[in-house]
């Protein structure tokens, strides 16, 4: 669904200035593995993202560390049942499993977020 | 230790505790913190952007001003309906346009007394809160109630940049086919409305008005949902009564 990589090597740029600033604090030790979380509703290609992390990380004291992705499920809201309920599929399309109505409240699913680095 | 005849046994407790440990404490003075060490960091990638964003949306709520994000393809009919919009509305708006390059989309809505800033982005394939902020330096603000924010053409990219928007629009014209929802699902489960452009050419087109609204109804439920052609004027009424409706209170 990606027009363009541009999108995930910019995410990447600032995810790699995060990771330099603590590895930085961490007396310049090398970074051996990087884990962030993305949300299936993020509009983020993790493909795209693992490019992007081989390229921005060069020379970088992340360079050759383990790339690690979680994804994050989407969980929306259905407002007539107060429940919460997982969105699954690929389709987008999330019906609440009690009543069927269509929700347009994502609770979780659009993280975009630096979790972890480890510093070897 | 011994593993051959087994004489570790033999050895006792303190000393066989000591060869165990001393080696530890050897690697640990030679290369303080050489064991791995995570660092927890929990922090959005778009901090930054998160940021600027919230001081944009304080900066509009000050000055009363009633701001869109306007998302959509490129040729979905943005600039258009934006031109007519300033025009008839009868409050007084103001446009901020991202464009990759050329300035011919702020050209074609500027008229007199509707201040135009024009983003050029370069590479960026979207605006972020910050080009915003910068794009609004160079306008003289003063009296205006409705800000028009005409994101760059593309419908991937923009949905994770918050500016600082209290509605965002996200446009699709009958050209586009009526699934574009479904292959776009961030961007329109993010809007608040969707307007379906260039109704005056679904039939020519053999669009399918039905299927597209299905569409939109299943991917963003949580949207208000307006059908106008800004060439013959259908549905435009509908659009400045939203609006209207939604500027902050105050002076009119």
């Amino acid at each position: 669904m990606q027009d363009s990589t541009m999108h995930e090597v910019g995410i990447m740029e600032s995810a790699m200035s995060l990771v330099e600033q603590h590895a930085a604090a961490g007396a310049g030790r090398r970074v051996g593995r990087v884990v962030v979380r993305i949300g299936a509703l993020a509009g983020v290609d993790n493909q795209a993202l693992r490019f992007a992390f081989d390229v921005v990380s060069k020379g970088t004291l992340a360079e050759g560390a383990d790339f690690e992705i979680e994804d994050v499920p989407v969980t929306a809201y259905c407002l007539g049942c107060e429940r919460e309920f997982e969105g699954a599929g690929g389709d987008f399309v999330f019906a609440c499993p009690d009543c069927g109505d269509f929700s347009g409240e994502v609770r979780r699913g659009r993280e975009m977020e630096l979790s972890r680095i480890e510093l070897i | 230790m011994c593993r051959e005849c087994g004489c570790a046994d033999r050895v006792p407790f303190g000393v066989k505790v000591l060869s165990v440990i001393a080696p530890k404490l050897l690697r640990s003075a030679a290369k303080p913190e050489a064991e791995p060490r995570t660092v927890e960091i929990h922090t959005s990638l778009l901090a930054k952007n998160e940021d600027a964003a919230d001081r944009n949306r304080k900066d509009f709520r000050e000055r009363g001003m009633l701001v869109l994000n306007l998302i959509s393809s490129p040729g979905s009919g943005k600039t258009t309906l934006l031109s007519r919009t300033v025009a008839e509305l009868g409050e007084k708006c103001a446009v901020v346009v991202g464009d990759l390059e050329t300035d011919n989309d702020a050209r074609r809505i500027h008229r007199p007394g509707v201040p135009v800033a024009q983003i050029t982005t370069g590479t960026a394939c979207h605006l972020d809160a910050e080009m915003v902020a910068r794009g609004m330096e160079s306008m003289d603000l003063d009296g205006v109630r409705v800000m028009f924010i005409e994101n760059v053409g593309n419908l991937v990219c923009p949905a994770e940049f918050d500016l600082g928007e209290e509605i965002r629009v996200v446009l699709l014209s009958v050209t586009e086919g009526e699934d574009k929802p479904l292959k776009y699902p961030p961007i329109f489960k993010s809007a608040d409305v969707v307007v379906l452009t260039k109704m005056d050419a679904a039939e020519a087109l053999g669009f399918d008005r039905d299927e597209a609204v299905r569409n939109i109804r299943a991917i963003a439920p949580q949207a208000e949902l307006i059908e106008l052609s800004s060439r013959s004027g259908d549905g435009l009424e509908a659009w400045y009564e939203l609006l209207r409706r939604r500027l902050p209170a105050g002076e009119s």
